[in-house]
């Protein structure tokens, strides 16, 4: 069994991006639902599918150093996405009784960030072969 | 607007190393890391319902940046399940895939409901 040590180093790393992270997630939601369709859900669903592309292109060969990893992955990635609040965007749209615009929400962000992670996963493979 | 963004941060810290903490804790017993992450989506989804069901009667506003926004933003992650389901497609695996995407939204959502309807919201 694979034991793993977390040091403070990780842990420093993955707080060190967790912080502007959460602070860009919360500003969109701030500056970004105005202006855009399903308010607050839209906000959620931009910063959730930026996180997937960025997260697909560093786990994408050749491997990223392990420190960005913890920094970028981990802390910034994790943090500027939020699965809590895809669900809370849902079941409010539901509840409002727009089960049409609650499917839709759940369908687009599955396969944008599906489609964001794959893109930036095979660019950086592309990028790699040019070099 | 600096008390806010401490909140944001001082939730956030502690979000994300549950996460990495639950995530790698939980490798040696579950197969394979993505239900892990489901585990922590769905724990963080009943929490969110608990959160704003009871914003409603009794949580401040700042409260709510720190637990909510800060804690709970970044305890559950949207882009490790992407990648997630990624990596079984790329495994050839989009059985496992959709297995992984329907079983995360379906709790999730059951677990948000149950998180609401025990705060009290109707």
């Amino acid at each position: 069994m694979k034991t793993i040590r977390l040091e403070l180093v990780d842990l420093l790393l993955v707080g060190v991006g967790a912080i502007p992270g959460a602070l860009l997630r919360w500003q969109a939601s701030v500056h970004l639902a105005p202006f855009l369709p399903f308010a607050s859900a839209g906000a959620d669903l931009v910063v959730n599918v930026i996180g997937a592309a960025l997260l697909g292109y560093l786990v994408a060969p050749p491997a990223t150093a392990a420190p960005l990893l913890l920094a970028l992955g981990i802390g910034f990635c994790g943090s500027l996405t939020t699965f809590s609040s895809w669900m809370l965007d849902i079941a409010l749209l539901q509840r409002q009784g727009m089960h049409l615009d609650a499917l839709a929400l759940l369908i687009l962000s599955l396969g944008l960030g599906l489609g964001a992670a794959a893109g930036a996963y095979r660019l950086k493979g592309q990028l790699q072969s040019h070099r | 607007m600096l008390k806010s963004i401490l909140l944001v941060s001082l939730g956030a810290v502690p979000g994300a190393w549950l996460r990495f903490r639950l995530i790698n804790h939980f490798e040696p017993i579950v197969p394979a890391k993505h239900w892990a992450t489901l585990a922590v989506n769905i724990g963080a989804s009943f929490c969110l319902g608990l959160l704003v069901a009871l914003n409603q009667l009794c949580l401040s506003n700042q409260l709510m940046l720190l637990l909510a926004t800060g804690f709970l933003g970044s305890l559950s992650t949207f882009s490790t399940f992407v990648v997630e389901l990624l990596v079984l497609l790329h495994k050839q695996a989009p059985a496992e895939a959709l297995l992984l995407a329907l079983a995360s939204v379906v709790s999730g959502l059951l677990a948000l409901e149950l998180g609401l309807a025990i705060g009290g919201l109707q």
